[in-house]
């Protein structure tokens, strides 16, 4: 969107007027701090600073041995989610019961959409991981996480009657026999 | 997906019950149409001049009042059926009828003009003879009845008996006739065959018997056939083995005059037995001294009584009908001559003169496909002028009334053939020119590119001449006022509609006539009589072709056999239009002794019929090539059985490749214990949507789905009531093999069975408690499918499982049938035609031999009702609601388009026509749905989001600008 608000201009853009000038609808400020209500928001008086100068302290990035264990930590984290969400996940299991309405299936549909949603996206975690030394042990704990949620939520299926492992779930497509003999008659008229 | 929708839709289903028609919906599905039955008396009520009425006295029982300008009912009684309601005479004085009833045993006396009861008493046994009206001084005051041995005079004002006295020698004497004429006598005629006549003159005092004389009459036998009292009590007899005309003074009773036809230069037709009519205009007036001589079919004479000698008046001939009338002073005679072929004249003549009145002439066009007119009621009437003027009715062979006004015009008609519909069948209408040019080319088999394409140029050749003749009538009507555009139907524009509700009912009745009614509205639309129908004629009714096969017209087949000679004739004709098919059917020598269809076509789409003859040989028809190389290949498969109930045996047959058969099976169950009296097999063209029952643990219970399995039924000869008992016996019809039988010990019929599915439902009276009972058995093959592909009886090695139960009814039944649905997913109801003129719609789920005695957490799970003994009749049930239906004999049951409807015909003395729902209307929206609601709502939703998606934005926009 073309809006004047957005910050595609080359300079500075103000929509606020000084309280003594004219309120305009936008002005365009080729000069940096120029202008006298660049100077109040800024609050430095006339000091401008020469190009490329920031104010901010710049951190020190030299890699250091605690870091590394962070992240190892950090990856850890990642992998063993899936795993810590079980304990949760059981006790809304045992919460919600066995009867079929509308927020238990709100329920299982959540549990099961989430391991599902997570192993779709195995690559893209497996990237988040890639940084750490043990990175396949984190993914093989990641999946069986995962895996054990699925797992579950089939499990919560199995028990409120959702799955189709009776033989009356098909009864509907047994097709009707076809018959070998043709056969009528009645009494004799 | 289809089927996932359709469990979708089972599910649904489970838990619906029918509910009862709203009030706003009466008559929207629903048409009755009150019959009568073939009229035996008719009187028109001359008490007022105004009156409209016309009284009917039928041989179904039944006394009806009938509006003259309409031929609506005013109103009906139904008697008792059989010899214990038959009407044997009808009374008419003045605002009242009395009614002789069952053979002499009740006299009734009703008010013709609200149609209520008078009084009515019993009178004493003794079969009824005759009855007639006794005046004295010109009032009518009584009614002498006579019976074998005694003669009894009873008031018209309250039925009290006057007197009774015993007739003399009643041991010898047959009496036949009673007469008076208002001199203060009652006269009683009787009969000793070949020898004499008997003559009692009672006094209408007090009985006392005034005169006794018996008259040698050698050639006599029967009064009523051919005798007459005419003028001054004149007895007239006329008999053709002499060739005489004798006379007999009552009064007097000197001897017997005869007067030989010769001397009148008569001569009567060759066979032919004469006869003759008198007319009496008031019961306490002597006779007129006319009277009506017929000497042959069409040969009629117009006769005068005077001092003894005999004038002729008027030679009638050709003449096919004659009759007298009487308006004031005033009598006439009416003769029906034939004009043409297709017409017929009506002439009043003045039987003192025998002249013929002027401007009397009445034309009364004979409908090609009607019988011929049996029987002529004339109504006379006084014009302003003092000139008679007459309405008739004519009474045809096929039962149907047609009141005709001068100078021909038809008032109104009505079919009381209908009144004894014996079989039917409901056919799908054709598909408009559009539709069915898409049936045509989609619905059949590929036969090769080139007649592929010469297929599809006719079919469109007959779609651009359709449309033509559409736009032709459209441009026709468009010059007409709007007004005169009919838009009811007509066979012209017949065509199925949206949801296949509407078809056509094809009714046969026992008078041999057909008709083609519009289930919709119930108009009659075509009809089609067929002479030479033998009174005990057997009739069969199949569906060879459907409509399904355009441009092929559908095609019917009616068997009809006559049940003395064994031989049969077949009708086939078009059941849309009603017209005779130009198939010639094949001559049947032999006689016949069942018919089978098969599911074979020929190449015409025309299902194969076999008829089986005496010698167990089988033809078939259509009998082509083709035909005959199809039931060639597939004879092996090809079974039939025959129940024969007067042997008590009950045999299989199966068919050689040379048509001949060979008896497989045979069953004999022996006649001096018990008789079959019915036979149940499936409907063909029924469906069974689930092959199994869902258990409470959600295995599957599997049912026994036989497709030839019979049902029979029996009843022990022995009706003693500790001693009798019924028996039903489940046999394959293939193999002869006996699934299942049970006796139901204390009980006796009659029986009503209804087989389908897995389950056969039966009623009958149980002696023991004295009462009625529902028992229902079914078959399961149990928790596996032997073969779930094909069915095959000859390959069934496990017995099924069998259930029964068995519940009270509060009622007894006339009659019961299952309802039926395209696809069979619909739960079933039982259609129960009570005998107080309901239908009842009891759903199946109440007959189920699984109902719980203890309920169980499974049996809640399979939604099973906890049994409970005794049905319970609920009102809603009834699908007729206060429309009954008088003596229901037969329901018809046929699929709709719709898979939640089923349409219902039940026919008896009435038709009625509706429509149920067995598990409500899950697949149409209801009647009373709010379009105009949802539609605004949706339009008001729709401009909603229009406006607040322009007015975010312009917020956005603003919100930006800050």
């Amino acid at each position: 969107m073309a809006s004047p608000g957005g910050q595609g201009g080359a300079g500075a853009l103000s929509t606020r007027g000084g309280s003594g000038v004219r309120r305009m609808k936008w002005t365009l400020e080729l000069s940096l701090g120029n202008t006298r209500s660049r100077d109040r928001q800024s609050g430095q008086g006339d000091v401008v600073y020469p190009i490329g100068y920031s104010e901010k302290p710049v951190p020190d990035t030299s890699i250091q041995e605690t870091d590394k264990n962070l992240v190892e930590k950090r990856c850890w984290d990642v992998a063993l989610g899936p795993l810590k969400q079980i304990p949760m996940n059981l006790f809304i299991m045992y919460m919600s019961g066995n009867t079929i309405s509308i927020f238990p299936i709100m329920m299982v549909c959540m549990m099961a959409w989430r391991p599902i949603q997570a192993l779709m996206s195995m690559s893209a975690t497996f990237k988040l991981l890639e940084s750490s030394s043990q990175q396949w042990l984190q993914g093989l704990v990641y999946l069986i996480g995962n895996l054990l949620g699925a797992a579950l939520a089939i499990y919560k299926c199995q028990s409120m009657g959702l799955l189709p492992t009776h033989s009356s779930d098909w009864l509907a497509f047994i097709e009707p026999p076809q018959r070998m003999e043709i056969m009528g008659g009645g009494m004799v008229l | 997906m289809g089927k996932l929708i359709l469990l979708l839709l089972n599910l649904i289903v489970l838990y619906n019950i029918v509910a009862a028609v709203f009030e706003d919906q009466v008559g929207k599905f629903d048409w009755r149409q009150q019959y009568v039955g073939k009229v035996r008396f008719s009187h028109f009520d001359t008490h007022m001049q105004s009156s409209k009425k016309v009284l009917l006295a039928t041989e179904s029982n039944v006394f009806a009042a009938i509006n003259t300008r309409t031929g609506d009912l005013f109103w009906r009684h139904v008697d008792k059926t059989g010899p214990e309601g038959n009407i044997d005479a009808v009374l008419h004085h003045g605002q009242d009828a009395v009614l002789v009833v069952g053979n002499g045993r009740v006299l009734r006396s009703w008010d013709i003009s609200v149609g209520g009861l008078n009084w009515e008493i019993v009178l004493d046994s003794g079969s009824f003879r005759s009855a007639c009206l006794v005046g004295q001084q010109g009032t009518v005051k009584h009614a002498a009845v006579l019976k074998k041995s005694v003669i009894s005079l009873h008031y018209l004002s309250n039925g009290h008996q006057k007197w009774v006295e015993n007739l003399p020698e009643s041991e010898t004497v047959n009496y036949q006739a009673v007469h008076s004429d208002g001199n203060g006598q009652v006269y009683a005629l009787g009969v000793v065959s070949h020898s004499h006549i008997a003559v009692v003159a009672y006094s209408a005092e007090d009985g006392e018997i005034i005169k006794q004389v018996s008259v040698e009459a050698p050639w006599l036998s029967n009064i009523p056939a051919s005798c007459a009292v005419v003028g001054q009590g004149m007895l007239t007899c006329v008999d053709s083995t002499t060739m005489s005309i004798y006379t007999l003074d009552l009064y007097q009773q000197l001897q017997m005059i005869q007067i030989p036809l010769q001397s009148l230069g008569l001569e009567v037709d060759p066979g032919f037995q004469p006869h003759l009519v008198s007319h009496q205009p008031h019961p306490a007036r002597q006779p007129l001294s006319e009277f009506l001589l017929q000497l042959g079919p069409d040969h009629h004479l117009l006769l005068q009584l005077n001092n003894g000698q005999i004038v002729i008046l008027r030679d009638f001939k050709p003449a096919l009908l004659v009759s007298f009338a009487t308006t004031g002073e005033k009598t006439v005679a009416a003769v029906m001559s034939p004009k043409n072929k297709t017409a017929c004249g009506i002439n009043l003549f003045s039987a003192e003169s025998g002249r013929r009145l002027l401007d009397t002439t009445l034309i009364f066009t004979v409908d090609p496909n009607a019988g011929k007119p049996e029987r002529l009621h004339v109504q006379a009437f006084l014009k302003k002028d003092d000139s008679v003027g007459y309405r008739v009715m004519v009474q045809s062979e096929d039962h149907a009334l047609t009141f005709i006004q001068q100078p021909g015009r038809v008032m109104w008609t009505r079919e009381e053939a209908l009144s004894d519909v014996v079989t039917m069948e409901m056919v799908d209408l054709p598909l408009t020119g559009t539709q069915a040019e898409l049936e045509g080319e989609f619905g059949k088999k590929a036969d090769g590119l080139m007649s592929m394409v010469l297929k599809r140029l006719s079919s469109q050749l007959i779609m651009l001449q359709t449309w033509v003749a559409h736009l032709w009538k459209l441009f026709y009507d468009a010059r007409k006022p709007r007004s005169q555009v009919k838009n009811d139907v007509s066979i012209e524009n017949l065509s199925r509609d949206e949801f296949n509700l509407q078809k056509m009912m094809v009714m046969v009745t026992s008078s041999g006539k057909l008709f083609g009614i519009d289930s919709k509205t119930g108009s009659i639309l075509w009809k089609h009589y067929l002479d030479n129908i033998p009174s005990n004629a057997a009739f069969n009714l199949m569906v060879q072709r459907t409509t399904a096969h355009f441009p092929h017209p559908p095609q019917c087949t009616l068997l009809i056999k006559d049940k003395d000679s064994g031989l049969a004739a077949l009708h086939v004709f078009n059941p849309i239009f009603g017209r005779k098919s130009q198939v010639a059917p094949p001559a049947l020598s032999q006689p016949i002794l069942q018919s089978l269809l098969l599911p074979l076509m020929d190449q015409d789409y025309a299902k194969v019929l076999l008829l089986v003859d005496d010698q167990y040989k089988v033809s078939a028809f259509p009998s082509t090539k083709n035909v005959l190389q199809q039931l060639q290949e597939t004879a092996a498969s090809i079974f039939f059985y025959l129940v024969d109930s007067s042997q008590g045996r009950l045999s299989g047959y199966r068919l050689r490749t040379d048509l001949s058969t060979e008896q497989v099976w045979e069953v004999v169950i022996p006649v001096e214990v018990q008789n079959i009296v019915s036979v149940k097999g499936k409907r063909p063209n029924e469906h069974v949507h689930s092959q199994g029952r869902v258990m409470g643990d959600r295995s599957v219970l599997y049912k026994y789905l036989n497709p030839s399995l019979l049902a029979v039924v029996t009843e022990s000869t022995d009706l003693h009531q500790e001693r009798s008992f019924i028996g039903i016996l489940l046999i394959d019809g293939v193999t002869g093999r006996i699934i299942h039988e049970a006796v139901q010990r204390k009980a006796r019929g009659p029986v009503h069975v209804v087989h389908s599915e897995n389950w056969v439902v039966y009623e009958y009276w149980s002696t023991k408690s004295r009462r009625n009972e529902f028992s229902v058995i079914e078959l399961y093959e149990g928790m596996e499918l032997y073969n779930s592909t094909v069915f095959s009886s000859l390959d069934r090695p496990h017995a099924p499982q069998v259930l029964q139960q068995s519940y009270i009814f509060p009622s007894s039944i006339s009659t019961m049938e299952a309802t039926l649905t395209e696809k069979g997913i619909t739960s079933r109801h039982l259609l129960i035609g009570l005998p107080s003129g309901g239908i009842l719609s009891l759903p199946k789920m109440f007959l189920d031999p699984r109902r719980p005695e203890i309920v169980s957490e499974q049996s809640r799970e399979e939604n099973l009702i906890p049994y409970a003994p005794e049905l319970i009749i609920r009102t809603e049930w009834f699908i007729n609601y206060n429309q009954t239906v008088s003596r229901v004999r037969g329901i018809y049951t046929a699929p709709s388009g719709l898979e939640s409807t089923c349409l219902v015909v039940a026919y008896g003395l009435d038709i009625y026509q509706t429509r149920v729902y067995p598990s409500k209307q899950f697949d149409v929206l209801k009647d009373d749905y709010d379009y105009m609601l949802i539609s605004s709502v949706l339009f008001a939703l729709f401009f909603a989001t229009m406006i607040s998606k322009r007015l975010a934005e312009v917020k956005l926009l603003n919100r930006a600008w800050r």
